[in-house]
């Protein structure tokens, strides 16, 4: 099987702990400024463990969207309509061609933010009724293409932490189908008590900083966020007149099979995840030229995912880092999220850091640990979720830039 | 775009009708209270008893209908699973949830937050049975099946699978049938609330060969734009893809659930698009949920197999059909944009 016709990507935008936009999260992931810190918005008692919230309080966020400020939303609605925002401007895309536009939006713990908050009302019936009817995933979704105006399809993947991913494999196969000339595809997820218990009760939270592929790595900190990249037909965005800013050239989708929350030691979902996104792009494992990992930093992810880089890649790893320092654990946002990153890094020409590494984990692997320039045709983008669903994106630089 | 003809090998339900069979087209069960559960089969077969006690009763119906669906279809390792779901895995979420907000934040088993996301369902399946191939899940509310349903039906457009297992699922429990109760979500006129668990297995070409199936899936289209033109346009597109014309539709399978609201726009919006057809309904059996559209689609495929349309379907039986359907045009709209228009032929 030869090469699948390349998917453009028009435009981007990106909300997460290192910025409101691609300008602000490239100037954090230049300079290695994290955005992991004690916890601010969200309400909880945990503040023991470190976490990567959005600058902005949900009012903050509806000031800048100019929601009134009774308006009934979420904050992954918001933080969603935020880097939707910037992903419609870059790609030139106008209010009047949304219905002929898809928008796929991959959420798991969507209205729970609110739900958390007023379930003992719901259960009384006595108040904040009005809320329950925005608890559900697709509601998010909604919520969000609805800011924008009317769209041709809305749907919602809810894979856990593959979300995002899962969302852009659908929407390129959208475009691969010729059901769709362009889709607007990624993810949105806040914090909530709920998850952030969850995955406590997992033990798996670190009280430190989380350091993936380090020795001493002891955990993810939980982050937040939302990124969304408008995919497009070439012949599309040719009669727009509108550039790619990047191709996405191959993805995979995997399952590891193996368990509920716990990776499997051979990392198969995750091998097989990348080896049908460079079989797709028709590249070599030596064309690729960065691999950002999903390198949660908790013991088990970081593991298995090692096993399936030397898998695909042999003694020769490409220079590979996870951006998770930067801004936590991002779940079900942290595919579009990181596949941002990846973009930013092809155009500006640099590898982002691994940061708060200090000794190599029993593979002996070593990321990046200091930012560096680089020049990159073709990066890996790992996104896995819990339950073994497994995603990987190849993004390559387009033909003439 | 579909070169490959789509083949519905295998439909399997468990609901308020009896489980894991066509009992209902027979003697089928109506509802008389507002909210039913599921009937359970026994899980024994397909859970040992021990894992089965863990686990929150969509999870159950979803091992218990796909591994049916699997067997009877002979496709033992589907190469795509994929599963809707609207809501999720509301019992394992409320048994969570419910600490959280009442004693706060500590002592919380992780048991349950495990198997809260909606993704527990299409990987508790790859994990039974060892299948690693593509695994997705949708959770979009009315169209959370559609969705999952129009995944796969890409991928065999592109080629990329000749097997997929699509299922759609939703479990309600009592505190939360309540919650939507006094949220004005569920309580309109006689509509009933329920719970849905289909397993469908589908193939194209050679994967399709052994047994006979059920029908074909010869198009389908989800859309959000709510106005009367698109929808004609999109039945227009998915007609002609399929070298199909209006006047080839039988009958259309519609989501009239007794209230009142929706009724009245599903059978306007019906008439608009396809004239003076036999409008058949379902969800007085089946119940309304999120992933309803997954029994509708069962009914449909079912029908198509035996050639036959039971009299209680028809919303008005003078409609009745003389000779066997061989044209089924399934259309769900919930309260919210989107819609999804499913075309299945004999």
């Amino acid at each position: 099987m030869g090469a699948a016709a390349p998917v453009w990507i028009t435009g981007s935008g990106v909300v997460s702990a290192i910025g409101l936009d691609k300008r602000e999260c490239l100037a954090s992931l230049l300079a290695e400024r994290s955005g992991v810190g004690e916890v601010q918005y969200l309400q909880t008692s945990h503040h023991e463990f470190p976490v990567g919230e959005v600058k902005l309080s949900n009012g903050q966020m509806r000031e800048r969207l100019g929601i009134a400020p009774d308006a009934l939303t979420t904050r992954t609605a918001l933080m969603g309509m935020l880097a939707l925002q910037e992903a419609l401007q870059e790609a030139e895309v106008s209010a009047g061609m949304l219905p002929e536009t898809a928008f796929i939006s991959g959420t798991t713990v969507g209205g729970m933010d609110k739900s958390e908050q007023y379930y003992l009302d719901f259960l009384s019936g006595e108040s904040h009724m009005e809320y329950i009817a925005l608890h559900d995933c697709g509601s998010c979704s909604e919520a969000v293409a609805q800011h924008f105006g009317e769209w041709a399809m809305v749907t919602t993947p809810s894979t856990a932490c593959s979300s995002a991913a899962n969302a852009i494999i659908l929407g390129a196969n959208m475009i691969r189908c010729g059901e769709a000339d362009m889709v607007v595809a990624g993810g949105s997820e806040c914090i909530t008590k709920f998850h952030l218990n969850g995955f406590h009760s997992l033990m798996i939270l670190d009280e430190r900083p989380c350091r993936p592929f380090d020795a001493t790595r002891n955990g993810l900190n939980l982050g937040e966020g939302a990124a969304y990249l408008v995919l497009e037909s070439a012949e599309h965005a040719q009669r727009r007149g509108v550039p790619a800013q990047a191709v996405l050239s191959g993805y995979g989708n995997g399952c590891d099979a193996f368990h509920q929350t716990a990776s499997s030691p051979d990392g198969e979902g995750a091998f097989l995840a990348m080896k049908e996104a460079l079989e797709m792009a028709g590249l070599s494992p030596q064309d690729v030229g960065y691999v950002n990992a999903h390198g949660t930093g908790t013991p088990n992810n970081d593991l298995s995912e090692s096993h399936a880089l030397r898998r695909i890649f042999g003694p020769q790893l490409p220079p590979f880092s996870s951006t998770k320092p930067f801004t936590g654990h991002t779940t079900s946002a942290s595919g579009s999220i990181e596949a941002v990153f990846c973009l930013l890094a092809m155009r500006n020409g640099f590898i982002p850091a691994n940061l708060n590494w200090s000794q190599p984990i029993e593979e002996g692997l070593v990321p990046v640990t200091a930012t560096r320039e680089a020049g990159l045709e073709h990066v890996l983008c790992n996104a896995f979720g819990f339950g073994g669903n497994d995603s990987s994106l190849l993004f390559s630089k387009p033909v003439g830039r | 775009m579909n070169k490959e003809e789509i083949y519905i090998l295998s439909a399997k339900q468990i609901s308020m009708q009896q489980p894991l069979c066509e009992e209902w087209m027979e003697h089928p069960l109506y509802p008389s209270e507002p909210f039913v559960r599921a009937a359970n089969p026994d899980f024994k077969p397909y859970i040992p008893p021990m894992e089965a006690r863990r686990m929150g009763p969509i999870l159950k119906r979803a091992i218990a209908v796909s591994l049916e669906a699997m067997r009877e279809s002979g496709v033992s390792s589907p190469e795509a699973v994929i599963t809707g779901t609207g809501y999720g895995c509301i019992e394992n979420t409320e048994l969570f949830l419910d600490p959280l907000c009442r004693e706060g934040e500590s002592l919380l088993k992780p048991t349950c937050f495990m198997q809260s996301t909606h993704n527990t369902i299409s990987s508790q399946i790859a994990i039974r049975t060892g299948n690693h191939a593509y695994n997705n899940t949708y959770a979009h509310k009315h169209i959370s099946f559609d969705s999952a349903l129009y995944d796969a039906w890409l991928q065999f457009g592109l080629k990329k699978i000749q097997t997929a297992l699509v299922g759609g699922h939703d479990e309600m429990t009592p505190v939360f049938y309540e919650i939507l109760r006094k949220g004005d979500i569920f309580g309109q006129g006689v509509e009933v609330c329920g719970e849905a668990a289909t397993a469908v297995v589908l193939g194209c070409g050679t994967a399709a060969g052994s047994g006979q199936p059920l029908c074909r899936l010869a198009g389908m289209r989800i859309l959000s734009n709510s106005d009367e033109e698109t929808l004609n346009v999109a039945l227009q597109g998915l007609l002609s893809r399929a070298g199909r014309t209006t006047d080839d539709i039988d009958a259309v399978l519609c989501g009239v659930s007794g209230n009142p609201t929706s009724d009245a726009l599903y059978l306007s919006e019906t008439r608009r698009m396809v004239g003076e057809k036999p409008l058949l309904r379902y969800k007085h059996l089946f119940g309304q949920s999120f992933t309803a559209s997954g029994l509708g689609f069962y009914v449909a495929a079912q029908c198509l197999k035996r050639g036959f349309i039971p009299d209680f379907l028809y919303v008005d039986e003078k409609q009745r059909l003389s000779g066997a359907p061989r044209c089924l045009l399934l259309y769900n709209r919930g309260d919210g944009h989107s819609r999804s228009l499913i075309l299945l032929e004999a």
